[in-house]
């Protein structure tokens, strides 16, 4: 599974980092970084928690 | 399939505007789309139902159908609000290039500074009028520093706002009453110019872009009408809510202060409990079954974020106000393309409040809640503090 941003949609609100700190970061500029776009099996259901709480659907699994 | 099932309710009655609760209960269980002929709308009530329309704009359009009334879908045209991507994606770009978590990073110790400061004098006084005082007092001052607002601007924020939010609602006396209120807010964000606004506010920073070129010609007053008419009486009803929340339920203030971590998740399980807004509007585009039951092209859609948040079959023992259960995906602030634009500076305000309510209080002894009914903003207007246990 491949996580996928719509980065003209992020607006930086950052509730993907607090579920899945692991896979994803806000930089210092407060833009959202894909640390592992390439999810492991093991992180399925973090990516998957991640994408849920985007609260504007600018992340998907694909 | 079938139709949906019918009830004669009225959506925006007075008694069901104060405490909506057990109406979106029966709502529930007739279905996760039930036709209000009163209203001439099909209201959503189920989580899943409500989750999937938000993140559906194809079949579900904002465009001239936000609101319960025609004059104030008129009004709206043009708003990121009221319309559907690709027109939407680049006027809410605009909106939120200066109100998205990024851009507000800067304003964040400002905010908690004043925040502790008011709940500090607050708590000091031993009593006080939480709404007047604390839940207003903060967003305003926030609001009107953010976009550079003196005067008698300022003095008319609180009913512009709630004017603003007002009309939303069907055709009703409150809304006859609320516009010519809303049409004072327009009329001023129409004529506003640079130098009006406070230099280097975020206001003024909004028409330099727009002399610039930077964005359309005359987008610089929908924007701050936006900023005034969403981000006001919203966060108020968030905050008194907050207060009366934690008022009533103590041991959930302990909660949150043996564990401030929990900040986070006690605003976001207020906004579950308590939904600030009441009813949206969407129109389908096409015919769409929801839960067996088929919704004709061109319905009016009521989405009632309250009843999806209290849906059991996504939260547990839902009619229960639990902090810890941190309910990350509730319904209140929206989703997807349409998600509260004003999000980020809202967690900002009612954290403030919530950790600096959690440093200083440990119990909060209050009177009767008053409520009075409201189209679309559900509050409290008034909320007598008798009593602070300090911390």
């Amino acid at each position: 599974m491949r996580l996928v941003l719509d980065r003209p949609r992020c607006e930086g609100h950052g509730l993907c980092e607090e579920a899945a700190p692991s896979l994803m970061h806000l930089d210092d500029d407060g833009e959202l970084v894909l640390d592992v776009p390439e999810v492991a099996d093991a992180d399925t259901a973090v990516a998957q928690a991640a994408v849920r709480v985007c609260p504007v659907a600018a992340l998907r699994l694909s | 399939m079938t139709t949906p099932a019918t009830d004669d309710l009225d959506l925006f009655a007075d008694e069901l505007l104060v405490d909506p609760y057990p109406a979106y209960a029966r709502l529930r269980e007739l279905g996760d789309v039930v036709h209000l002929p009163t209203n001439d709308v099909y209201a959503l009530t189920g989580y899943d139902a409500i989750r999937s329309a938000l993140g559906d704009w194809e079949t579900y359009s904002s465009a001239g159908a936000i609101g319960f009334n025609p004059m104030v879908n008129e009004a709206l045209t043009g708003t990121s609000l009221s319309s559907d991507p690709p027109v939407h994606t680049q006027l809410r770009a605009t909106l939120s290039e200066n109100l998205s978590p990024r851009a507000l990073r800067g304003l964040k110790d400002t905010i908690e500074t004043k925040a502790d400061a008011l709940v500090a004098d607050l708590v000091e006084r031993g009593s006080f009028e939480a709404i007047d005082e604390l839940a207003r007092e903060l967003p305003l001052e926030v609001v009107a520093d953010l976009i550079g607002f003196t005067g008698h601007v300022r003095a008319n924020m609180l009913r512009w706002g709630q004017a603003a939010m007002q009309v939303i609602g069907p055709l009703n006396q409150r809304t006859a009453e609320s516009f010519p209120i809303a049409g004072e807010l327009y009329g001023w964000c129409s004529t506003v110019t640079a130098v009006e606004l406070a230099p280097g506010s975020v206001g003024r920073g909004i028409f330099d872009a727009e002399v610039r070129g930077e964005i359309p010609p005359g987008s610089a007053g929908h924007i701050i009408h936006q900023y005034l008419g969403a981000g006001i009486d919203t966060t108020i009803a968030a905050l008194g809510n907050v207060i009366a929340l934690f008022a009533a339920h103590p041991d959930q203030l302990a909660a949150v202060r043996s564990d401030p971590a929990l900040v986070p998740a006690a605003f976001n399980e207020a906004l579950r409990f308590w939904a600030p807004v009441h009813a949206w509007g969407r129109r389908t585009t096409r015919e769409v079954t929801i839960d067996g039951a088929v919704v004709p092209e061109g319905a009016q859609v009521a989405i009632l974020f309250g009843a999806g948040n209290r849906d059991p079959r996504h939260y547990d023992r839902p009619d229960e106000f639990l902090v810890e259960r941190n309910p990350v995906d509730h319904l209140s602030f929206g989703y997807g393309p349409h998600g509260c634009a004003g999000q980020g500076l809202a967690r900002l305000e009612v954290h403030a409040v919530i950790a600096s309510l959690a440093k200083r209080v440990s119990r909060l002894s209050v009177g009767d809640a008053v409520r009075v009914p409201s189209n679309i903003t559900r509050s409290i207007e008034e909320l007598p503090v008798l009593e602070v246990v300090p911390a």
